[in-house]
């Protein structure tokens, strides 16, 4: 039996879907689905949720990187097998969560998860900085502008005491897309880190007529930018190319996602946009976009230490001067965005003012405003 | 008279084997029969693909189709 | 294969936070390949500049998504992910797994990949980082014959559906979130394994208006619970925040003095609608007036909970900016009972009248939430055959062009400009 290559379609399977979730829940979760009565977050990083039928469950939240080893899961797995009756899960930001049925059983899971070095810090509740959620970056996409894990080691060892505790006026959400596609949509984080590229695409006419098909590199471009042109190679030869009208380019990157050709990627040309006041939830106020506040930082790494600052900053004078239950993008419409940029230091230039589409939704349209540094 | 789906297949594969473009969209072979709705267009065309007669091209984004062997890739290259 | 001085990653060592280059080094003691990975990130750190290559033919036979193709640029230097492809499998609903499942799933990868996984990608996957093309199929063949698992979607299919863990250990799980995700999920094989659309499609299921799967801002179909009556109160619990038997917000906000709960400051005057007050020591709430922001729910989870008569709305078309600006989703269906015993037959007729619109007028690379806005939503509303009602906007229209047709006029378009210049001179 098993896979034989001379015969690879016999006896296929496909389309099977998923396991089935409830063969994975724990027994106080299978018990008690549906009827949970409340919660409480006893100490960062440890949650309690009781049933209708009192029983309690446990969770220790612990950060986890998203890019993880079968031999950490493993270790993961064993944790789960000596205290969890053999369950664990994982949240949508990349934590790992062992649930526990009884109190007395939470102390030994924290002391066992201790004794692992770094590998399992216990907090992301509450008013902490959660986990950050991100993308691939150079470990393994073709279109970033910046790297994700490391970017995201670097700001996380930074704000790991906001990880641990429940200092912040409210939640922070932060995520990192390494590009502007953002195949992890980073357009509704608290604070938003997105790598950008700021060169036009190079034209590869050598590979070009092997490796695109040219209408498609065309119409990839979202503001016909990418027109058809005649080009010689590097042997002379006269070859249907294309050619980029740099000063309509967005350096979105559609253009080489359907083109291989057509790099864009620069190390000078690369960095970070941070983006701030997003938010998904529909509590008090309702889902917002993150804003461009800081259109350019290097690539710096392998410790990122302009962009860490940037983070760090934003974060903590939020802390300082927000009210209790207040997120980022809340405190910043309370207190106006000039007095955003005037509190956190951070310049306004004028790459801030939207000139995109929908563009007109952003621009002040009133004689409100408040006079702060910016204005002489 | 919508076309039979064999007749529908052929037409699709003529066009992947024949037309201008190596790669195309689903949406580029409803014209291969006007009359069949979106879902039979690609139910037909994922059905080529599974007798080996068309491959899928992907961006990883956006999915295309072409017939075998005039996919644009690394691995034609 | 050989180990490589990698000094700029060896950085990334230092510090609480976990260090998946501590761990990827663990790794390769078992799986060499993983040397590699690092020797080309390491590259990668000093060029600034990433080294991978897209390739887009490679799959399993008879899927158009679950494997996304992947190259290094300089293969000579880093043979062991010379050929670096992504295998995206379905997680289970809410990603609660058993050890024993994950084992599986470890020695699988360990047997045919490179030991290197994202725990989960940005969709929801479960993804396998970095095999071979001749290790597809084989894979493949393991995958599904002996650990009853699928891959999961990528290009312009079905995405993987994803939910909120809900009812499962949550008390605002207005429907079966897990119950919803996995059915469709089910149900929509061939859609998640092959292309059918546009564009990529993603349906995210949140059981509350907290919405912690994003729904709202990362999918074309956002079904989020909600409730249409009053929210239940239990007033000696609200009587034990306001004396401080209580912890607010569940202890959300324990690492700060932030001073005695003040039920005024900190619910009613952060009430959106205004629709709290309190007579005496009881709490009041003008459910019609509320809008379901949970603001008070999660500051006071032990005193209120969601109504009874539970379902879920409808939104439709999120997306992040690429490429005409991000869009958050569209509310279309204001509610909607979320019925397990009709097999959600109501559910999957709102998707599948989406579909068939968009599979028709929707252009390539087009999301369904950039076909609403290039069409309009007055269209959209039309083509679902749902009643407008003021909800469905934020305000009314402040321009007067309204697209009248030509029925709704008295007397039609078509007049005579004889007759009319008869009356009115050139």
């Amino acid at each position: 039996m098993g896979y034989d290559p001379a015969n690879p379609m016999a006896d296929r399977i496909t389309d099977i879907g998923p396991p089935h979730y409830e063969q994975f829940f724990p027994p106080v979760v299978k018990k008690n689905y549906g009827k949970w009565l409340y919660h409480e977050i006893i100490q960062p990083g440890v949650l309690m949720h009781k049933g209708e039928s009192g029983d309690e469950c446990y969770t220790v939240r612990v950060g986890a990187a998203r890019l993880i080893s079968i031999e950490l899961i493993r270790e993961i797995c064993d944790v789960a097998d000596a205290h969890c009756d053999g369950f664990v899960r994982w949240t949508t930001r990349n934590n790992v969560e062992f649930m526990v049925d009884s109190k007395a059983k939470v102390q030994p899971l924290l002391d066992d998860l201790k004794g692992r070095g770094n590998r399992f810090p216990v907090g992301g509740t509450g008013a902490s900085v959660s986990n950050c959620v991100h993308t691939q970056g150079w470990i393994h996409c073709h279109t970033p502008a910046t790297d994700a894990s490391g970017v995201v080691k670097a700001v996380m060892d930074e704000l790991f005491d906001y990880f641990v505790s429940h200092k912040l006026p409210a939640q922070v959400r932060v995520a990192l897309a390494c590009c502007l596609n953002m195949c992890g949509a980073v357009h509704a984080s608290d604070i938003a880190i997105l790598g950008v590229h700021r060169k036009p695409p190079m034209i590869d006419h050598d590979a070009i007529s092997g490796l695109c098909e040219l209408p498609l590199a065309i119409s990839a471009c979202p503001l016909g930018a990418v027109k058809p042109a005649t080009a010689k190679n590097s042997k002379g030869e006269e070859i249907k190319s294309v050619k980029v009208n740099a000063e309509r380019c967005m350096f979105c990157g559609n253009c080489y996602t359907m083109c291989p050709a057509m790099p864009l990627a620069d190390p000078d040309g690369d960095g970070i946009a941070i983006l701030v006041g997003g938010k998904v939830s529909n509590s008090r106020s309702m889902p917002m976009f993150s804003k461009l506040v800081i259109p350019f930082l290097p690539n710096t790494p392998p410790r990122w230490p302009e962009t860490v600052a940037a983070v760090k900053n934003i974060l903590e004078t939020y802390a300082k001067d927000a009210r209790k239950y207040e997120r980022v993008g809340e405190w910043a419409a309370r207190i106006g965005w000039e007095k955003f940029f005037e509190k956190t230091g951070i310049p306004f230039t004028i790459k801030s003012v939207d000139d995109y589409r929908l563009a007109y939704d952003t621009w002040r349209t009133t004689t409100q405003f408040k006079f702060t540094s910016h204005i002489k | 008279m919508a076309l039979s789906k064999d007749e529908l297949k052929a037409k699709i594969l003529e066009k992947a084997l024949t037309g201008p473009k190596a790669q195309l969209y689903v949406k580029d072979f409803y014209a291969c029969d006007p009359e069949a709705g979106p879902r039979d267009v690609k139910n037909a065309a994922n059905d080529l693909v599974k007798e080996g007669k068309m491959t899928f091209w992907s961006s990883g984004s956006t999915t295309m189709y072409a017939a075998q062997g005039r996919a644009k890739d690394e691995e034609n290259r | 294969m050989p180990k490589h001085d990698t000094p700029l990653l060896d950085e990334l060592e230092k510090g609480p936070w976990p260090s998946f280059v501590t761990d990827l080094k663990r790794q390769a003691e078992k799986k060499p390949e993983c040397f590699d990975i690092l020797g080309q990130l390491e590259l990668s750190f000093r060029d600034k500049i990433t080294h991978w290559k897209h390739g887009g033919i490679v799959g399993v036979f008879g899927y158009g998504g679950g494997i996304v193709g992947r190259y290094s640029d300089v293969p000579d230097r880093f043979p062991g992910v010379a050929h670096f492809h992504t295998v995206r499998l379905n997680q289970p609903s809410s990603k609660f797994y058993s050890a024993a499942k994950l084992r599986d799933i470890c020695d699988l990868w360990e047997k045919y990949g490179s030991g290197m996984t994202n725990m989960h990608g940005s969709t929801g996957d479960l993804v396998l980082l970095g095999t071979t093309t001749p290790n597809l199929e084989p894979l493949f063949y393991d995958l599904t014959h002996n650990l009853n698992q699928d891959l999961g979607g990528s290009g312009s299919n079905l995405r993987t559906p994803e939910c909120c863990l809900g009812r499962a250990r949550c008390e605002w799980g207005c429907y079966d979130t897990q119950n919803l995700c996995h059915s469709l999920t089910m149900h929509y094989q061939d859609e998640i394994h092959r292309p059918a659309f546009p564009y990529k499609f993603k349906f995210k299921f949140s059981g509350c208006p907290n919405d912690c799967v994003a729904a709202i801002a990362r999918s074309d179909f956002a079904v989020i619970g909600t409730w249409r009556d009053d929210i239940r109160i239990d007033q000696a619990a609200v009587k034990g925040y306001i004396k401080g038997e209580f912890i607010p917000n569940a202890g959300a906000h324990s690492g700060k003095d932030w001073g005695k709960f003040d039920i005024k400051a900190e619910v009613l005057d952060l009430c959106p609608t205004g629709c709290m007050w309190m007579e005496g020591d009881s709490l009041k709430i003008d459910n019609s007036e509320c809008t379901r922001c949970m603001h008070c729910l999660n500051v006071m989870p032990r005193a209120l909970r969601p109504g009874l008569k539970q379902g879920a709305t409808i939104c439709v078309g999120a997306k992040a900016p690429i490429l005409d600006g991000a869009q958050f989703a569209t509310m279309t269906v204001p509610f909607i009972e979320i019925n397990p015993d009709t097999e959600f037959a109501e559910v999957i007729e709102v998707i599948e009248k989406i579909w068939d619109w968009w599979m028709e007028v929707g252009k390539n690379r087009e999301r369904v939430g950039e076909t609403i806005m290039r069409i309009g939503l007055p269209t959209f509303l039309k083509v679902m055959e749902i009643t407008p009602v003021p909800q469905h906007v934020k305000e009314p229209r402040s321009n007067p062009y309204v697209f009248w047709q030509e029925d709704e006029v008295e007397g039609g378009f078509e007049r005579d400009v004889v007759e009319f210049r008869k009356r009115n001179a050139q």
